[in-house]
């Protein structure tokens, strides 16, 4: 199934606050993590990922570092910040109403078929 | 034979030469094309398979590989990602030149314009007339050149050009009685004032943020030296020109004073913002190398300076053209060191330059607090002008710049801060400039009395 540029887009963020609350991480992972989660239904692109983090860091809510793995790779994390996690809780509720609005439609929808 | 890392390396240089990427983005993206290398190859791909399926993945990400494949070079990925050359981009930049064009056109018609009301650019009496007025005929054109390529909407576009206007308006309205010195002042400060207008056009939205600002600067820096390749061209054309009709024995040297002359600085100017904007990569990798070479070399001067200056014991002779001459030297010292920290890269460890940078700054900061205690007295006898009151603040405004870096400096040698703090402060003290330029170039002639 491919799911819409715009959904992508707008559910980019919270995905991305909530995947670095579980723990700091870097791009490749966190695509990796999106695929994984979605079971292989979200494909993120690099091209959309690094603008987006680089969004998020300019607005304070996420930082990076650098750091070098135990390959010897230089890896650059990011690390959610108080503020993040605010933006995240927000979002988080904005989302549930969303999702609850739909839900509610379409248990409604097979109500009226049945009837 | 493939080479992994050689292929890589041809790579990082073509998103290099792209423009658009930090060198912090790059070492993000190519750790990214490592992984994804890494992983491929455990799966049981070769090296140069594993390359270019990783490659094509980042690459089809976005308008980075149809920049990729643009590029000339006989790479074994080039072959492999000949995407049709980008269309829109091309459009662009055609759309580009097509403004370069006419806004040269039109900023040396506007300069001839005045003519035709009997203000002749080489009669003296309309000398104060162009004087105050030479930034108003190039920089709208280039602001707009700016807002037509951000396409940016009617708001900016208001704002940007009512300030123009008003600021047209402010300086022809003012009376001036001779010796004309705030006229002249308001003229000399003007441009720099509507430079950084200019700038706000330039950055877009986000005029007041640290990354913006700071691509600014260096698109300032770049564009200087762009101008200064350019006008030397057109000096030589001016030159050549005349030298061959004079073999036939016309003169040239009028047309060439009051066409060439003038059309040329206006092209120059379109051309090198143009090309500044355009062709970044060229000169950012050449800029750098300029300040790291001169870099050194002031600051050898300068403690040379600085050492006869007290073995000697002399202290410099204080009139208002040496004043002026330590602005100059404050505001190439800053010239080095903007050049330098715009440079670099953010996430980069303490290195030699930034050491140099410190002494550099320094060094020039001891130099002006002996000229500056030296004036201070001297001006205080012998009463205030206009001229010595806004060389004066030149100083302190440049002082102040110079000071907050080294003070910055200091704190991220000591890694109380990061760099991106260093570089917030510099680019949050723009608006000290803008502040100072409009304080002469509005301010001034009313506290004076238009003298």
């Amino acid at each position: 199934m491919n799911v819409s540029k715009e959904l992508i887009a707008a559910s980019a963020t919270p995905l991305l606050l909530a995947i670095l609350k579980a723990g700091d991480s870097y791009g490749y992972a966190i695509i990796k993590r999106v695929k994984e989660m979605s079971n292989n239904e979200l494909i993120w692109s690099e091209g959309m990922l690094y603008p987006v983090l680089h969004r998020l860091e300019e607005q304070g809510l996420i930082e990076s570092y650098w750091y070098k793995s135990e390959a010897g790779r230089q890896r650059k994390y990011y690390r959610i910040k108080e503020r993040g996690l605010q933006e995240l809780e927000i979002q988080r509720k904005q989302w549930e109403v969303v999702v609850a609005a739909l839900a509610k439609t379409w248990s409604e929808g097979t109500i009226h078929k049945e009837g | 034979m493939f080479d992994l890392e050689v292929q890589i390396n041809s790579w990082r240089d073509h998103l290099r030469a792209r423009g658009n990427f930090t060198e912090t983005d790059i070492r993000e993206l190519e750790s990214h094309l490592r992984d994804q290398i890494d992983d491929l190859i455990t799966s049981g791909l070769t090296a140069d398979e594993a390359f270019l399926i990783s490659l094509k993945r980042l690459g089809n990400a976005d308008a980075i590989s149809n920049e990729y494949a643009k590029v000339n070079t006989d790479n074994l990925w080039k072959h492999f990602m000949l995407d049709p050359v980008n269309p829109q981009a091309e459009r662009q930049n055609r759309r580009d030149i097509v403004m370069v064009v006419l806004f040269t056109l039109l900023a040396g018609t506007l300069l001839k314009l005045p003519e035709l009301f009997g203000l002749k650019m080489s009669d003296a009496g309309s000398e104060l007339f162009y004087v105050k007025n030479r930034s108003l005929f190039i920089l709208p054109f280039v602001a707009a050149f700016f807002l037509i390529k951000r396409g940016a909407e009617t708001k900016a576009w208001w704002m940007i050009f009512g300030i123009f206007a008003l600021a047209a308006v402010v300086v022809n309205i003012y009376p001036s009685y001779a010796p004309h010195h705030t006229a002249m002042l308001s003229g000399l400060h003007l441009p720099l004032f509507l430079w950084l207008l200019t700038g706000a056009a330039y950055i877009g939205r986000d005029w007041q943020g640290r990354q913006g600002r700071m691509n600014f600067i260096r698109f300032s820096g770049e564009a200087f030296i762009y101008a200064v390749l350019v006008m030397a061209g057109v000096m030589v054309l001016g030159v050549f020109t005349m030298a061959i009709f004079e073999s036939i024995g016309i003169d040239a040297e009028v047309f060439f004073e009051q066409y060439l002359l003038i059309y040329g600085v206006c092209a120059a100017a379109m051309i090198s913002i143009y090309l500044a904007d355009a062709k970044k990569s060229i000169v950012e990798n050449f800029a750098p190398i300029l300040a790291k070479i001169f870099s050194p070399l002031f600051l050898v001067t300068l403690v040379c300076f600085l050492a006869v200056m007290v073995v000697t014991g002399k202290s410099p002779f204080m009139e208002r053209e040496f004043l002026i001459a330590f602005d100059f030297m404050l505001a190439m010292i800053l010239g080095l060191v903007l050049y330098v920290i715009s440079a670099r890269d953010i996430n980069q460890p303490v290195n030699l330059f930034d050491y140099l940078n410190l002494a550099l700054i320094v060094t020039a900061l001891i130099i002006d607090g002996v000229a500056l205690s030296a004036i201070l007295f001297r001006l205080s006898a012998f009463g205030i002008t206009p001229n010595k009151v806004a060389a004066l603040g030149e100083n302190l405004v440049l002082l102040g710049n110079l000071a907050g870096l080294a003070w910055m400096y200091g704190r991220y040698f000591k890694k109380k801060i990061n760099f991106t703090r260093l570089e917030k402060w510099q680019t949050d003290y723009l608006n000290v400039y803008l502040a100072w330029t409009a304080f002469v170039a509005f301010i001034f002639p009313i506290i004076f009395k238009f003298v």
